[in-house]
């Protein structure tokens, strides 16, 4: 299978600080992919590459076998690539059905609304029960499932997670990681990036240990590796 | 009687004017965050390409909404210009103020220069006049009083029932996110723009069909707008509404029983009291957001 997403030598930072020295990765070759590493290390960054929040200094990032380095951000979401980003800040002051209507602003993924829209609320059924509430109403964890939600109206065709499940209560963790299986199962490739090993490798068929703004670490399917190991990745020796 | 049915009518009158210019600056501030200070500009322009168009014998019903739709497209390069470019900069918030300003004052100096600086008007949007309640008032204001509801009562749908309206009310909330699922932020910075400068156009017809026109007449309803928007609270489309219906009223009890030379010292201690009592303004909440 060929890669659904391929990143080749991309250099990008904010001002003069560059963050990603020359990052080269691949997705979908294998099934999910799960980034992990350090904080500050260029995970976020690579992500808002990828995106078109930030435009790369150099490099190539293909996206179904187009160069979309540098392209909108618009551009991008039309294309299918869709990345929701961390921290669930979201519209706070717009209602889950508005975020869903602007889930599905692009032309493509008006197509799909009311198929997606069905998708969300069997996925997430406590969003219907909120459908009208404003989004900073809502808990963490139901703030998180309108993120996803809003991604999965843009009828995605590559899904990014950034960090899912971060400042979750366990049980909500937990529920939240049930349902991201099924967006999996439902077809739909993932890059998630994630602080929990154990979810990422339930998850994911392929890792990749970004530290220093590069890819330190490629775990292929089939090689495994052990909690001690992953430590020793963090921590150094 | 007549005192009431005055301070009503005149409170009605220019509340809708002020309205009219709060809205297009709160506009621009809660989904660009920065504020527009050639807002005030964009009223005499709007008034002056209505008479220059009524002076090339055009029929005002015609000529009014050109200009209108002329404003949009002024707006939009202003914004194009003077904002766009410095978006993402550090004070940017400060920049744009500089920048506003001084597209303001190219453009009204050039008014001056292609208008010259004798007064001029245009006609009334209904010509004559009628006494309410012992109060002789002119059919012109009495038009202000009554369009002026139904188009706030417009942009209103506009921002909460249409999918731009919603785009709009996004991009005000979260500029990364507004990207994320697509939106054309920039454009819509544009649009944010337009509408404001429609507004403050439309509002400069309605002050050319009363009062005479110059190049500053902007200025005042500018500086207006600006205690209106402290006033209600800039982060929201229906405070600044409703303050501005509240200043017009105080104003025309001001002017009513103090007379018109105490109402800007009044209105400047009303805006005080409501900085130090209540920095982010009566009718905010304390986020941005249009509602």
């Amino acid at each position: 299978m060929n890669p659904i997403l391929s990143v080749e030598g991309v250099t990008a930072g904010y001002g003069r600080v560059t963050v990603l020295h020359d990052i080269s990765l691949e997705a979908g070759r294998f099934g999910n992919v799960g980034l992990f590493g350090p904080n500050g290390h260029g995970k976020t960054t690579l992500l808002r590459a990828v995106s078109g929040l930030l435009q790369p200094k150099s490099g190539r990032i293909l996206f179904d076998g187009q160069d979309i380095a540098g392209r909108s951000a618009r551009a991008i979401v039309g294309a299918g690539l869709i990345h929701v980003p961390q921290g669930n800040r979201l519209f706070p002051d717009l209602s889950i059905a508005d975020c869903m209507a602007l889930g599905a602003y692009s032309p493509r993924a008006r197509l799909h609304e009311a198929e997606n829209r069905a998708k969300v609320i069997r996925l997430f059924p406590k969003l219907a029960e909120r459908w009208r509430q404003r989004v900073r109403t809502l808990s963490g964890g139901e703030r998180q499932m309108v993120s996803i939600g809003t991604a999965l109206m843009s009828h995605p065709r590559l899904l990014i997670l950034d960090e899912p499940t971060l400042g979750l209560a366990p049980k909500i963790k937990d529920e939240l990681c049930a349902s991201v299986m099924d967006i999996s199962r439902g077809g739909v490739p993932l890059i998630v990036v994630e602080q929990d090993i154990e979810f990422l490798l339930e998850l994911t068929q392929q890792l990749y240990l970004v530290n220093h703004g590069a890819v330190a670490t490629e775990i292929k399917p089939g090689e495994s590796l052990d909690h001690g190991e992953i430590m020793s990745m963090y921590f150094g020796h | 009687m007549s005192a009431l049915a005055e301070i009503l009518f005149g409170g009605l009158f220019q509340g809708s004017l002020y309205a009219m210019m709060a809205v297009g600056l709160a506009l621009v501030w809660t989904t660009i965050g920065v504020f527009n200070f050639s807002h005030g500009v964009f009223m005499m322009l709007g008034a002056y390409i209505a008479w220059q168009l009524i002076e090339l014998g055009l029929p005002a019903a015609v000529a009014f909404p050109i200009a209108v739709v002329v404003m949009a497209g002024v707006g939009w390069i202003l914004q194009a210009s003077v904002v766009r470019p410095l978006i993402g900069r550090p004070n940017i918030v400060l920049v744009v103020v500089i920048t506003t300003l001084a597209a303001g004052s190219l453009i009204e100096n050039g008014a001056l220069t292609i208008w010259g600086p004798r007064s001029k008007q245009i006609p009334a949007l209904i010509a004559g006049n009628a006494t309410i309640g012992g109060v002789g008032v002119s059919l012109h204001q009495i038009a202000i009083i009554v369009i002026t509801p139904l188009i706030l009562a417009a942009l209103w749908v506009f921002l909460n029932r249409t999918r731009l309206g919603l785009a709009l009310r996004a991009v005000a909330q979260n500029e990364d996110a507004s990207h994320l699922v697509g939106l054309n932020v920039t454009a819509l910075y544009g649009l944010a723009f337009a509408i404001a400068a429609s507004l403050a156009g439309l509002a400069g017809i309605f002050m050319g069909g009363y009062r005479f026109m110059s190049p500053v007449m902007g200025s005042d309803p500018l500086l207006k707008a600006l205690i209106v928007v402290v006033f209600g609270g800039i982060s929201s489309i229906s405070g600044p509404i409703f303050a501005a219906y509240l200043i017009g009223f105080f104003e025309a009890a001001c002017s009513y029983y103090f007379g018109l030379y105490w109402t800007p010292a009044l209105l400047f201690g009303v805006l005080i009291l409501t900085l130090m009592v209540r920095p982010e303004g009566i009718f905010a909440s304390r986020s941005r957001g249009l509602a």
